[in-house]
């Protein structure tokens, strides 16, 4: 006999439990016996378990979303090799190097370099209707000054007409918040 | 087997409650940076090879190895993982040994690096595994879900080590005051501890027995905080380390040993012993390890050690059961003083897992805590020359204990 937890409704916290008491299993083992074994419920946990989470941004990029809120750009740059990062960041990987926070920022401006793009047809966020009426084009984008990328939504533009390497600019929200979110996304200038 | 290793350093990162201010891979620098700077002639760039390791899910971060690389000098060089629940720690630290015993081609110096940042994640929900374990168990004895709910309100690592605490009371005819004695040592070495988490110098008997029940007979006062905070520890040859510091520590016996039926069966499969404070994984994995290091006495040879005991019946019990003193005694030599600062085999200085608990880092806190003592370059140090030490894991509720043995000069047997 197999004992199983079967999944009901919405669970989400199921328990699958089998044990085989039938030495002839062992002896003669084969899927279709396998098949064949009885499945009894024991315990069903109903309903959801709650996980939440946070993620603390830490310093670095707790400036860089709060000069969000003035619709400004920062990035900050590694006092060795000289690469501007955006977001900006602790550690330069490339020269294993510290970057103190009280020094090298930089200002940078809300213009930048569409570097490569994707265009989805389904939202993976919304499982009622996961097919998009219009396909949004997802761009990275190196903003002027900085050697990194960001990843943003492309606005106001047919997929035929992006084109790599062309200049966009950035759409801020109305009112900012501070967080990622203020940045509705880029626009081809 | 394998060329000598040496500890060549450990550092912490400042641990709290909440380190909002820093990020996971932040975090993780911090303790990397307190860690090199105890070795001037070592940069991130002469590290050859990194082994890494927190709890699976606890934060919700997946492979977080991966993604905080830069952050550990790591980029474009060997890393792995280890992960094993509560001994993650002392597993990704007995890893970074094994590394360089293994003498792989090109790879001297090793880096290991242990953290959890709880404040991030629900450490419940992390648990939930843990949960599963206590379910299937209860539901063998025919105990319904109805039940079992209420049951698990002192769920997880509490749960488990509220019926070895009864266990072990009965055993040792131990009281509540002793327990609450373990406790306020380990607070007030705390106090003395820079990156600890509960400090607490003023802390009294009586304050402690004055806080409520969580679960028979643990109190609120007597559990470990959850804690935001990272370690590593510097392995490297003998010949390395010699040149790095003044006291390179050599690691002499390993042991890391999974006895699965210290708290639950397998799958619900039945309680594998009465006695969950009996742990003969901790005694099977101190026989291993003392006996790489040439160890016969432990009660004698072993100046200092810390053990990993979010609970303070745990303390007692683990320094008994690693041979560290005669059955039943352990409490004893808390009223005596022989585990204190001062006292004749010092134990938990740093205040322990008592007092500060980012869960996968705890286990490397341990034996890098111990190192330090060995060359005299731990926070809370202790007064007497300490030669020999242990560092010691504990990860539940599938039982698995790790043990570093630790020595100011060469001791190991095995070939
Ligand atoms: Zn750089």
């Amino acid at each position: 006999m197999s004992v199983k937890i079967k999944e009901r409704e919405s669970e989400v916290f199921k328990i699958i439990n089998t044990t085989n008491h039938n030495i002839n299993h062992y002896k003669n083992y084969n899927q279709k016996k396998f098949k064949i074994m009885t499945e009894k419920i024991v315990v069903a946990n109903k309903g959801l378990v709650r996980a939440e989470f946070a993620f603390w941004v830490g310093r670095y990029m707790d400036k860089f979303f709060d000069a969000f809120e003035n619709k400004k750009i920062l990035g900050n740059k590694c006092p060795k090799c000289g690469d501007v990062f955006v977001p900006p960041r602790k550690i330069c990987g490339k020269c294993n190097i510290m970057i103190p926070f009280d020094q090298n920022w930089v200002d940078l401006p809300d213009t930048g370099t569409l570097k490569n793009y994707t265009i989805t047809y389904y939202k993976i966020n919304d499982r009622a209707s996961r097919k998009v009426k219009k396909p949004q084009i997802i761009g990275m984008v190196q903003i002027d000054g900085s050697n990194t990328a960001i990843i943003y939504r492309l606005l106001d533009i047919e997929p035929e007409e992006v084109k790599i390497e062309m200049k966009v600019k950035v759409v801020w929200e109305d009112k900012t918040k501070g967080d990622p979110s203020d940045i509705k996304g880029f626009v081809k200038i | 087997m394998g060329r000598q290793v040496c500890i060549a350093s450990a550092g912490f990162s400042e641990h709290a409650s909440k380190r909002s201010d820093v990020n996971m891979p932040e975090l993780v620098s911090e303790a990397i940076e307190d860690c090199l700077k105890k070795v001037p002639s070592v940069s991130v760039n002469d590290i050859d090879a990194f082994v890494n390791g927190n709890m699976p899910a606890f934060e919700g971060s997946n492979i977080p190895e991966l993604w905080m690389t830069d952050w550990m000098g790591a980029r474009n060089k060997p890393l792995m993982r280890i992960t094993t629940g509560g001994t993650t720690g002392g597993s990704v630290a007995i890893g970074g040994y094994y590394t360089v015993t293994a003498e792989l081609p090109g790879i001297d110096t090793v880096l290991a690096i242990a953290f959890e940042q709880q404040s991030q994640g629900d450490t419940s929900t992390g648990l939930a595994s843990v949960a599963y374990g206590e379910i299937s168990v209860l539901n063998t004895l025919g105990i319904s879900y109805e039940q079992l709910t209420q049951l698990l309100s002192a769920g997880a690592a509490i749960g488990v080590a509220s019926y070895q605490a009864t266990n072990y009371m009965r055993r040792s005819k131990i009281t509540e005051e002793d327990l609450a004695r373990v406790v306020v040592q380990n607070r007030h070495n705390a106090a003395n501890t820079w990156w600890a988490h509960l400090k607490m110098p003023d802390l009294t008997i009586a304050d402690v027995l004055e806080t409520p029940y969580i679960s028979y007979p643990l109190r609120y006062g007597m559990v470990c905080p959850a804690s935001d905070g990272a370690c590593a520890m510097l392995f490297t040859t003998e010949e390395k380390a010699k040149d790095l510091c003044d006291i390179p520590v050599y690691v002499n016996g390993v042991g890391s040993v999974a006895n699965e039926s210290g708290v639950l069966g397998y799958n619900g499969s039945g309680a594998g012993q009465l006695d969950t404070s009996e742990q003969l994984g901790a005694m099977k994995s101190a026989e291993l390890a003392f006996g790489q290091a040439g160890i016969s006495f432990p009660r004698k040879e072993i100046d200092y050690a810390e053990v990993y005991s979010p609970f303070p019946n745990q303390e007692l019990m683990w320094i008994e059961r690693l041979g560290l003193f005669e059955e039943n005694t352990a409490s004893e030599m808390y009223e005596t003083g022989v585990t204190a600062l001062n006292g004749e085999l010092p134990i938990n200085c740093s205040g322990g897992v008592n007092s500060t608990n980012a869960i996968g880092a705890s286990a490397m806190e341990r034996p890098a805590v111990a190192a330090l003592q060995i060359m005299g370059k731990a926070s809370n140090q202790v007064p007497k020359t300490v030669h020999t030490a242990i560092g010691h894991g504990w990860g539940g509720i599938i039982n698995l204990i790790t043990m570093m043995v630790m020595s100011n000069k060469p001791t190991r047997k095995i070939k």
